[in-house]
């Protein structure tokens, strides 16, 4: 057999690293202005496309996808091809990946502040986005199952196996997560309605945090970290244990983002059990990374880039110790829809995704570039601001958390709320929010110096386009491997299908019975699908994003039956497509707005917050009232509804014109007899009606 | 505090299959794990570091 000479393609693994630095950018910036929207709403600057509601989206989606994203790919590209001994199978296919990809991330940034969203968490992309991106997707696994077969070496190594885990995963909870009926090119409603609705956004949510956040880093972890340090990963055993129950277990944890809602019983129990089993593989892999440093913390104290390791590892440990813990119902209960859960994330993302993106990223332009690094010392300064923006940013979150959490809690002696007006626990921690800020700040000046240093670096060096290799081809196997994962790592496709069914497992168990059983949705008679004039305004309300502040759905405690009404039943979301529970109360919980106030009070409010409620944070939405209700789409919106199941009439499809306007009417009429001044075709009309309609069926029951 | 598993009205078989199931998935694998040869691992632990010709550039 004779040595083949190939070479590793490095312009590619450049271009992902430059989208990485880009796109980083961009999605912090837009964080940081989020953050500061929520102290002072001027900076929403009075604009639809700029507002908290419809930007959040494009922050949650430029940091994951766009940063994160890329960064996957240029570490993936880089290692894939070296622990496999070849070339990435095709570039064209590479170039068709990065280029798509990048459109991709375009699109998001266009649609999601035009208000085109179809609200589910990480997934707010509308369907042809979602196609695209399926497409793309595979592109991605194409190339890399082709590297792995034409491969010089026998066995894969761990850290394709988690590529592999994420390859399949992604691919499963973003289809089974983007199951719409299109109504029109930029609009679409999810065939899953409420609580079903709801399992499968947290299934596929908290799993894009598995498999999208954590295997792919994984993965990246147990290549570069050996490189960093020059010595091999502790324990290859503790890899293997570490990947299997890893992936087992995480799918089923999705429902303790549900903990308390209307979601039968016993899944949310599945997803608190199986969640405080994840610590174990999670604190694996972390100790057998942390491990792998052991008699190199001398290196660890000079090196800018093992120094990003570890803090990173150590975040990791440190978000995958709090997950655990807030799927325990009681801590659940006071931290849940606080700050809590953005500080949660954000040590995952600051810490984990960020400070690996970091090391890699340093380790590797110079590499590629056939030079050194332009200033170590400015990457330690990076070090020391990132650490410290990441305090700045989590302490005073964690702060708001507990102070808001308890406010919401707090009872007089005499057992009536002790903030019974929701703002004054929001006015309580704007100061946190500004310190919250700050850290944002630093971590992203941190990003900028990174930036400057990887440019001059490029500067000084030139790319090594192609660089030259080596290796034996494969041998064909003449003797029986002794073991039975030995044999299965180089068995890629195998392995692909083995990875698939063990990742299927907890998400069949949940699923399936809670859309087949009907015990598990019981109905309510007195619910009824909403008018045409009231699905228009819950279209308005998904448009621009109230999700992302207000929650609809009042969980079985004292504290909050009595500040929002009867607590949430499943029955009453069972024409909900999609859910709209939302996942974090900077605003009340509206799911029983309907009838608290007259319908001036939500023009003013709409109009100007500060108008009904000095100093509130909300943005205001006057454009609500000068643009007009466009209702071309009405009529095939019931029709699609229909079709998905919600018990509309062909009467009251054909009618629904007529029908919108005769509710709209009525509602400006009222406007106008407190001296409103409105049109009845205009937008906040719907918006009032929907409002109103919120919560109210199980009162006429009552009644 | 274990309430909040083990009273689930009737439905304790989805917990009790569940919990079944990932026992004897953790089994298998920890025995697969266990019979793994250290050289192999040894191997296959060496790996990234092998894998290129990049040490003459190393800080
Ligand atoms: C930046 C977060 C934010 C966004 C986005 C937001 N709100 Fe609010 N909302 C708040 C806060 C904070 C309050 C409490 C203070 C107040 O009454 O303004 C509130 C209060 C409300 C109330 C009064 C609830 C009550 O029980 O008193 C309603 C109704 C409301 N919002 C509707 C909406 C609608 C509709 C949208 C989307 C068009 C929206 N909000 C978007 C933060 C937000």
């Amino acid at each position: 057999m004779q040595i083949e000479k190939f070479s590793y393609d490095n312009k590619i693994v450049r271009d992902f690293g430059i989208a990485t630095i880009v796109w980083g950018l961009i999605g912090m910036t837009v964080g940081l202005l989020i953050a500061t929207q929520l102290v002072w709403p001027f900076m929403n600057f009075g604009n639809q496309y700029t507002t908290f509601g419809r930007i959040r989206p494009l922050h949650t989606n430029a940091v994951i996808f766009a940063f994160v994203g890329n960064a996957i790919f240029m570490g993936v590209y880089y290692s894939l091809q070296r622990v496999l001994k070849a070339r990435m199978y095709s570039d064209v296919l590479s170039k068709i990946h990065f280029w798509g990809w990048q459109l991709v991330i375009v699109l998001a940034v266009i649609t999601l502040p035009l208000g085109f969203t179809t609200t589910h968490e990480y997934a707010e992309l509308e369907w042809p986005i979602d196609i695209l991106l399926t497409i793309i997707w595979v592109v991605f696994g194409i190339n890399m199952f082709g590297t792995i077969i034409r491969r010089r070496e026998r066995h894969m190594y761990v850290a394709v196996w988690f590529y592999i885990a994420t390859f399949v995963t992604v691919a499963v909870l973003h289809i089974v997560n983007s199951v719409e009926l299109p109504v029109s090119m930029w609009k679409s409603y999810y065939v899953y309605a409420g609580v079903q609705d709801a399992l499968v956004q947290w299934w596929y949510g908290h799993n894009a945090v598995a498999f999208f956040l954590t295997t792919p880093f994984l993965g990246l972890m147990y290549y570069y970290l050996p490189k960093m340090a020059n010595r091999p990963i502790y324990s290859y055993k503790l890899s293997i244990l570490h990947f299997w129950t890893l992936i087992f277990l995480y799918i089923w944890a999705g429902p303790h983002h549900l903990l308390y809602t209307s979601l039968p019983g016993w899944v949310q129990s599945l997803g608190v059990v199986f969640s405080i089993m994840l610590i174990a593989p999670s604190w694996g892999g972390m100790l057998n990374g942390l491990l792998t440093l052991r008699g190199a913390w001398d290196k660890v104290r000079i090196d800018p880039i093992l120094k990003f390791m570890v803090v990173g590892l150590t975040a990791y440990g440190m978000a995958t110790f709090e997950g655990p813990m807030l799927s325990l119902k009681q801590v659940n209960a006071i931290a849940h829809f606080t700050d809590w859960i953005p500080a949660h994330v954000h040590i995952g993302a600051l810490g984990w995704n960020g400070f690996l993106t970091f090391a890699i990223l340093y380790w590797l332009i110079p590499r590629i570039y056939r030079t050194q690094l332009h200033s170590v010392k400015l990457a330690s300064t990076h070090f020391w601001l990132g650490t410290l923006g990441i305090l700045f940013y989590a302490i005073p979150m964690y702060w708001a958390a507990v102070v808001q959490g308890l406010m919401w809690k707090e009872f007089t002696p005499e057992g009536v709320l002790q903030y019974p007006n929701f703002l004054a626990t929001t006015l309580q921690i704007l100061p946190m929010h500004m310190i919250r800020a700050f850290g944002g700040l630093l971590y992203l000046i941190g990003v900028i110096l990174m930036a400057y240093n990887l440019v001059k670096t490029m500067k000084a060096g030139s790319l090594l386009k192609n660089e030259a290799a080596e290796a034996m081809p494969l041998q064909p196997l003449t003797k029986r491997e002794p073991t039975a994962h030995r044999r299965l790592e180089r068995k890629p496709l195998t392995f692909l299908v083995i990875s698939l069914i063990v990742i299927l497992i907890g998400g069949i168990v949940q699923m399936v019975p809670t859309f087949l059983i009907s015990s598990n949705v019981p109905t309510i008679s007195s619910v009824k699908p909403y008018t045409a004039l009231e699905l228009e305004g819950r279209d308005l309300y998904i448009r621009e994003g109230c999700v992302n502040c207000h929650t609809q759905t009042i969980r079985p405690f004292r504290s909050e039956t009595v500040r929002y009404g009867e607590y949430s039943k499943a029955g009453e979301f069972v024409y909900d497509h999609p859910f709209l529970w939302g996942s974090k109360r900077t605003g009340p919980d509206l799911h029983r707005i309907g009838g608290k106030y007259p319908h001036k009070w939500h023009f003013d409010h709409l109009l100007d917050p500060t108008l009904t409620s000095p100093g509130s944070i909300m943005p205001a939405y006057p454009w609500l009232i000068t643009q007009t209700l466009d209702t071309s789409l009405t009529k095939k919106k019931l029709e699609a509804m229909k079709t998905l199941g919600v018990p509309y009439t062909e009467e009251e499809i054909a009618n629904a014109d007529a029908d919108l306007m005769a509710q709209a009417k009525e509602i400006a009429a009222d406007l106008n007899k407190t001296d409103v001044d409105v049109r009845e075709d205009s937008e906040i009309i719907a918006m009032i009606a929907y409002l109103q309609r919120l919560g109210t069926d199980i009162k006429v029951a009552a009644e | 505090m274990f309430k909040q598993i083990t009273n689930l009205g009737g439905n304790e078989w989805y917990m009790i299959l569940s919990l079944l199931i990932f026992v004897v998935f953790f089994i298998v694998v920890v025995v697969i794990m266990a019979t793994m040869k250290k050289d192999y691992s040894d191997y296959m632990k060496n790996m990234p570091l092998n894998d290129s010709n990049d040490q003459e550039i190393r800080d």
